[in-house]
């Protein structure tokens, strides 16, 4: 079954592309076409937020259950995976900007709190390549890592009042009630799930594979 | 008070004490945050020209300079209370001496004072020269001293974790501002009401709640950076 699980992701995937294109209306009040991004723009942003609180959860199980490397190898991987998403979910976000904005960039507060959490990533990374001992490097990035999640959430309080938004409403809005069409919000809801799916998939691959090269280097040292 | 609180508070000002009287022999880090203040104020203020900006423009830009300068000042001279007792070999007899809780407030106390330092000398010398007409004096204080309270407490924690990676100068810049940029953003709100007469509204509620966390986690996690 294990085994099955990609081909079962890939189909998923295929169905949510297909499904992005021909089974999902075009959304009201977007110009043309541009809603279709949606279907790959809001799960990269929901990912590389995911995989920011995964990586915090990683760096307290390091910290706390006797620091193994395998959840310091497991953090250090979902702040990778965080910034590939984020810069994808920044990129796809550009790309609709154009369309509907007439600008790539215009610093709306959701634009502005990815682009930082983004530069935290880096500098996280940044961090990692500055220390040689792994046991140093596990905990000065575990402490980072989490001070970083302590200092995000003020982002999302004071964005909003610098500049105002036009960002469309969250999947969800303020009211909590979900206002799109329903075909909109399966396919939004399923290739979603197929994101998250896929970041743990590569977040699995990329572990295992980190952990066969630090092997070898220690069996050639 | 306890004997146990009496002895963490002696070493907290062991400590503190430790740190003045180290700056005071060779006075690097007041040279440097003191000189790159000063430096980057005179540039800032002859880039804008000899008339300087209108009023209206004033409001809205001056507030960011000020902060900016004193971002990259503390970015200059703070990371130096870890950096030293890595480099002069006595950060083992500091972590045999001292608590890290202790230790952690006292770095913590200093790096404040120099903050505060730093605000004092600047400050009034930026007001002056800039034209900078500031309708709640009170508030910009309040500002200074939360702001400069959150630049301390954010710092301190970032410093201690540079000092032990390779590269240490740029670093700290890098690590500590993606980490100070929400403090940043509410401080010069705060500053800007000051300017304009404008109550301080939830800007200073949360930059309030900004330094109690940053204190408390990095009480928290400087155990896990400090001790090997």
């Amino acid at each position: 079954m294990k085994k099955n699980l990609p081909w079962l992701l890939w189909l998923w995937i295929s169905a949510v592309i297909v499904g992005a294109f021909y089974y999902a209306p075009l959304a009201a009040k977007f110009i043309g076409k541009s809603s279709r991004i949606l279907y790959f723009h809001v799960p990269m942003a929901w990912v590389s937020f995911t995989a920011f609180i995964a990586a915090a959860v990683w760096s307290v199980l390091y910290l706390m259950k006797g620091r193994q490397e395998r959840h310091d190898r497991a953090a250090a991987v979902a702040i990778q995976l965080g910034l590939l998403f984020g810069v994808l979910a920044i990129v796809t976000g550009s790309l609709w900007a154009r369309i509907e904005w007439r600008m790539w960039w215009n610093w709306d507060p959701r634009q502005t709190s990815l682009l930082i959490s983004l530069l935290f990533y880096a500098a996280y990374l940044a961090l990692r390549g500055a220390v040689d001992d792994p046991e140093k490097r596990g905990r000065l990035a575990a402490a980072y890592a989490l001070l970083g999640i302590v200092v995000t959430p003020f982002l999302f309080w004071v964005m909003p009042r610098i500049t105002f938004s036009l960002h469309p409403q969250p999947v969800v809005n303020a009211d909590g009630k979900v206002e799109m069409d329903p075909r909109i919000f399966q396919v939004l809801l399923a290739s979603t799930f197929a994101f998250t799916a896929l970041f743990f998939w590569m977040h699995n691959l990329q572990c295992r594979l980190q952990a066969l090269v630090a092997r070898k280097t220690d069996e050639q040292e | 008070m306890s004997p146990l609180a009496s002895t963490w508070a002696a070493e907290v000002a062991a400590v503190f004490a430790k740190e003045w009287r180290c700056e005071l022999r060779t006075k690097v880090a007041l040279n440097t945050l003191g000189l790159f203040a000063v430096t980057t104020l005179v540039v800032a203020s002859v880039s804008l020209g000899p008339l300087g900006v209108s009023k209206a423009q004033g409001s809205a830009l001056l507030p960011v300079l000020l902060w900016l300068i004193l971002l990259f000042s503390v970015a200059a001279g703070l990371p130096r209370a870890f950096v030293q007792e890595e480099e002069s070999q006595t950060a083992t007899a500091l972590r045999l001496s001292a608590t890290p809780s202790a230790l952690f407030c006292g770095k913590l106390l200093y790096s404040l004072t120099l903050v505060v330092a730093l605000e004092a000398l600047i400050t009034p010398i930026y007001v002056t020269i800039m034209n900078l007409q500031v309708a709640r004096p009170g508030l910009l204080v309040t500002a200074l001293a939360a702001g400069g309270y959150g630049l301390a407490a954010g710092s301190t924690l970032v410093a201690a974790i540079i000092a032990q990676a390779r590269s240490k100068g740029t670093l700290f810049s890098v690590l500590s501002f993606p980490i100070l940029l929400p403090l940043l953003i509410l401080v010069i709100e705060l500053t800007r009401n000051a300017v304009l007469g404008d109550p301080a509204g939830m800007a200073l509620a949360q930059l309030l709640l900004y330094d109690a966390s940053v204190s408390i986690f990095g009480l928290m996690l400087f155990p896990v950076v400090w001790n090997p």
